[in-house]
């Protein structure tokens, strides 16, 4: 009492004392701000002066909450002074039963008080506050929570334990040994309803401890997979869980090889046989823990928690022990139903593909090994994720080529040195330094060489048979959908999935197009065919022998275009190959486009690169694309008819001759061709004589409702006239498709009140309007309040004639009856008369 | 003039089947808007002298009233039977071939005059080529500009023109339009 007295006394005293250790002063700050509420104010002025008035104001004001503040500090301070010096003193194990009992606080006071992390500032301050509320006498560690505090001091607890093991904050291990005997002791203390709530603490604190020093406790992680057993299912996820964290940050960065009889035989220091014991459990339990996740992950319950464990477990330490366990588990359900799950497993895969330095590239073997067998197991029925996957594949083509040059290099430079030093040596005829040199330089070697085996950096020529595996095995799964696909129906009709679905075609068919460059050239022919014969096989369904085989949709027969296109177009050497046959089906195809069931951005795209990329074109094919597609865009939404008008366009620039179509009068004649007449429905491009045709559509386009699309058309129409403008062909099909499949939503939106009105030619003259004006939505607003407006007027007017005749009729009816009524009333007379 | 026997069809018919493959039927079937009817008339093949020619019936008819020694020619020409039997096609069939050609090579514009003196298409000449030709398939030589030069036969697949040197002959010469005037008699 003594020493407080004399702090309220001198707080010159203070200043000194503070910046000893500025992590208290903040803590004190913050305590007296919270504490302090009315005086905030006051306090940010006074920080704003010079220290010397704070301190006197600071002696003046302070009243009671000061002062108590005070004492708690200086006792504080006492105490953990005492701590340390009793952890200086006397073993550390004596210093900590005092606060056991508060569970967090007792073993980080220990470490000097600089090391406090923030939040345990708080928490003390917390404490302290807590206290001050309470009694300002009793001992500021020795803090009883409420539940409800445990429970959240569990959880920051596991954010501290994360956070303490990446700073790899060093603590002294041996204070576990009486901390868990309190916890025993604790343990008898709770009731039976508790006995789930202390799991989680004791999980808790297992895991905390494990992450600390992993080496000392490497046997609580057998504790923690006993606790993972347990019945409870909030029990068992939390146990899974934490063991997942704990696995993770303790799991070393090699692969850990069990000695083998003859190694444990032999003499080791006692840091080796700690060391083998360490790993020898570890690996143990992760064993365990693994099949345990396994085990797990088939039932319903945990599924999901299983396989998020497996994928992060995967992804964390992919060149672990027991990686193809967990691959396979992956793999497994790379195509499940649940979303999450095969969410997650392949975000796992591909992470698995592009992190290649992690694991040396053996993990991405297997992982393409497993889906090509799984694709193979199940027939090509799978969710098309599950080849998705294969599109983050990475292959480098220039690998091996260049380090074989580096190393002829290296070897050329090392034989002219070996032969300077030769020469030097032969000169200077010293056998004794020849013979230290040539020891040097093989024991050099013997040393470089087991260096290479032991890096984790595979050899080039390694790597590349790797990849060639990898390679391998992705066509094979290709190839494997590709005839699967061609497959006749009749024999999957009899598999209970529907008759001719090939869910995998699509992402299969986008793979061949992004890897087509790797394809041996002897592939490609059988490939052009099968895709040819792909492309085709819905038109064949006519005939009888074709019934059977499978009837593609139109997306994926366009697909199979795209593809042929882009494999051709990648191995473009010196031979420029017309695709006649693509280009035929192509041509079909937009007619039985559909453009609620068909992808439009397919077909978009399937303009783009097979009209627009491709440089030349048969004069007679151009122009019958031309007109079919002027024709396709008058029948189609607005996105699809701007995306063919491009196209068009880009066709009528590039074929000068084909602008004939443009003229009033069909061409016909010589400029035709054989064909003299126009054949829509020719199925052949080149015989369908469309040079003898005019392109009557765009006339009919440049009306079109939307504006785009008709700009567009009259902007074609004028192509002829201006023959000498350079044309900058802007966009392409794709994009336009996009841009305007975008606006269409909100565009059908503002159009539905116009077409409603009864004004048509207003509405279509505000929709110009409209999509020129970058402020759309005001003006589909006032528009709307205008036609509302109207609309009521016209409505009211509508009502009030309505009312009107029924008056009328009713005062027609009722004149009548009078009328009736005096007829009667004469005739009645009459009679009288 | 008398219309093909059998054998003579079955000739014609494979070699121009050979260059146009199921556009055959097209030619066949091609109908013609020659004469006074109304209703189209059909092509027919008609033999005079050993030479083919593809003739509308319309004009057969007309045809008919001239003695057998006084004709010269009708209808388009498109190849004679030579004294052994075989079958050749002519250069004035280019047009039909052109117009139902399934295999086709465009040249560049340096390589057309040396096509038409007469000389096989090298691979070095070969401007753009139709996928999915096989060996000894008829093809039809366009220029860049897609006019018709003439025609051969292919003498390498397309897959197998990808790996050969630039020296190495694709079409190997049969017709071209130089004919017109480098062989101007025999025509």
């Amino acid at each position: 009492m003594g020493k407080k007295k004399q702090k309220i006394v001198l707080p010159p005293e203070l200043p000194p004392e503070i910046p000893d250790e500025a992590v208290e002063v903040s803590d004190e700050d913050v305590a007296f701000v919270a504490e302090n509420r009315e005086y905030t104010g006051f306090l940010s002025n006074l920080d704003t002066k010079s220290i010397n008035k704070h301190v006197t104001r600071v002696a003046d004001v302070k009243e009671d909450d000061l002062e108590s503040l005070y004492e708690k500090r200086i006792r504080k301070r006492s105490l953990d002074k005492e701590a340390e010096e009793q952890g200086l003193e006397v073993d550390p194990v004596d210093a900590l039963p005092v606060k056991t009992l508060d569970g967090k606080l007792y073993y980080r006071t220990v470490p000097k008080a600089t090391q406090k992390s923030e939040s345990e500032d708080k928490d003390e301050a917390n404490a302290n506050k807590a206290n001050a509320n309470k009694d300002g006498g009793t001992d500021a560690s020795v803090v009883r929570l409420t539940k409800a505090e445990k429970r959240a001091k569990l959880k920051k607890m596991r954010k501290e334990a994360k956070k303490q093991a990446k700073e790899g904050a060093e603590v002294e291990g041996i204070e576990k040994i009486p901390q868990a005997e309190v916890l025993d002791e604790v343990r008898k203390d709770m009731t039976v309803e508790e006995d789930n709530e202390k799991k989680k603490f004791r999980l808790a604190e297992l895991g905390t401890a494990l992450l600390t020093d992993p080496e000392l406790n490497i046997k609580s992680l057998k504790e923690m997979l006993e606790i993972s057993k347990d019945g409870d299912r909030d029990i068992v996820v939390l146990a899974l869980k934490s063991l997942l964290a704990v696995f993770r940050d303790i799991i070393p960065g090699y692969r850990i090889r069990l000695p083998t009889e003859k190694e444990q035989e032999m003499k080791v220091s006692k840091a080796i046989k700690k060391m083998r014991f360490y790993e020898s459990t570890l690996l143990s339990v992760y064993k365990a823990y693994i099949q345990k996740l396994i085990a797990v992950e088939k039932q319903a319950v945990y599924k999901r928690v299983a396989v998020r464990c497996i994928c992060t477990l995967l992804e964390a330490v992919p060149h672990f022990n027991f990686r193809e366990s967990l691959l396979a588990a992956v793999i497994r359900n790379i195509s499940s139903e649940d979303d999450v799950s095969r969410k997650l497993c392949c975000s796992t895969v591909k992470s698995l593909f592009t992190n290649e330095g992690k694991h040396g590239g053996e993990a991405t073997v297997e992982a393409v090994q497993m889906i090509a067998d799984l694709v193979k197991d199940h027939d090509c029925q799978l969710h098309p994720d599950s080849i998705e996957v294969f599109m983050s594949l990475t292959f480098d083509e220039d690998l091996g080529k260049r380090e074989k040059r580096d190393a002829d290099n290296k070897f050329k430079s090392k034989n002219s040195k070996r032969k300077n030093l030769k020469e030097l040596k032969e000169s200077a005829a010293n056998e004794k330094k020849k013979a230290r040199k040539e020891m040097m330089s093989k024991t050099r070697e013997e040393v470089t060489a087991e260096l290479k085996a032991a890096s984790l950096t595979t050899d080039v020529t390694e790597r590349r048979r790797m990849q060639s595996d990898v390679l391998s095995a992705v066509f094979q799964t290709f190839f494997r959908v590709l005839k699967h696909a061609l497959r006749p129906r009749s024999k999957a009709g009899s598999s209970p999935q529907a008759p001719g679905s090939h869910p995998l075609l699509a992402p299969c068919l986008n793979g061949i197009g992004k890897f087509c460059q790797l394809i041996d050239l002897d592939f490609m022919s059988d490939l052009m065919n099968y895709l040819r014969k792909l492309a085709g096989s819905g038109n064949n369904s006519g005939d009888s022998s074709m019934v059977g085989s499978a009837c593609l949709t139109v997306s994926e027969r366009l697909q199979c275009c795209i593809a042929a296109f882009k494999v051709m177009r990648n191995n473009l050497d010196a031979l420029n190959v017309d695709l006649q046959d693509f280009f035929v089906q192509l041509y079909n195809l937009i007619i039985e486009y559909r453009p609620g069931r068909d992808k439009g951005e397919i077909l978009a795209e399937a303009f783009k690169i097979m009209l627009c990329d491709d440089r030349q074109h048969d004069m007679q094919r151009a122009a019958a694309f031309i007109k079919r597609l002027a024709t396709f865009s008058l029948c189609f939404g607005s996105a699809e008819s701007l995306a063919a008008l491009v196209t068009v366009k880009h066709l009528l620039q590039k074929n000068v001759k084909c602008r004939n179509l443009l003229e009033n009068d069909a061409g016909g004649g010589s400029v035709s061709g054989a064909i003299a007449k126009y054949q829509p429905y020719a199925t052949d491009p080149n015989l369908s004589g469309a040079l003898a045709s005019v392109l009557w559509d765009l006339n009919l386009l440049s009306k079109h409702c939307h504006p785009a699309v008709s700009t567009m058309a009259s902007n074609i129409s004028m192509l002829s006239t201006g023959e000498n403008q350079v044309y900058l062909s802007n966009k392409s099909p794709t994009q336009a498709f996009k841009e305007l499949s975008l606006e269409q939503e909100s565009f059908i939106v503002k159009s539905d009140p116009k077409s409603s009105s009864t004004k048509r030619k207003k509405g279509n003259a505000s929709l110009e309007h409209i999509s020129m004006g970058s402020d759309l939505d005001i003006i589909a607003q006032i528009d709307e309040n205008d036609v509302r407006k109207k609309l009521s007027e016209h409505y009211l007017l509508l009502h009030d004639i309505a009312e009107n005749e029924r008056l009328r009729g009713e005062l027609a009816r009722t004149t009548l009856s009078l009328k009736l009524h005096e007829q009667y009333k004469k005739q009645k007379k009459r009679r009288t008369n | 003039m008398r219309p093909l026997d059998e054998e003579e069809t079955t000739h014609v018919f494979e070699k121009l089947h050979k260059f146009v493959g199921n556009n055959l039927k097209n030619i066949v079937e091609n109908p013609s808007h020659e004469g006074p009817d109304n209703t189209p008339g059909r092509y027919c093949f008609r033999l005079q002298r050993n030479r083919v020619y593809y003739v509308s019936e319309s004009l057969v008819k007309r045809a008919t009233n001239i003695k057998r020694d006084n004709l010269i020619a009708l209808g388009t020409q498109i190849g004679k039977f030579t004294k052994g039997g075989k079958f050749h096609l002519t250069v004035q069939c280019l047009g039909l071939l052109a117009g139902h050609a399934k295999h086709k090579v465009w040249l560049k514009p340096t390589s057309e005059m040396s096509f038409l003196y007469g000389n096989n298409v090298l691979k070095g000449g070969v401007g753009r080529i139709t996928e999915s030709i096989s060996e000894h398939d008829g093809v039809v030589v366009f220029s860049m500009s897609d006019v018709p030069l003439g025609f051969g036969v292919a003498a390498k697949s397309t897959q197998d023109c990808r790996k050969m040197d630039p020296n190495g002959i694709v079409v190997l010469h049969q017709a071209d339009v130089g004919e017109y005037l480098r062989m101007e008699d025999e025509l």
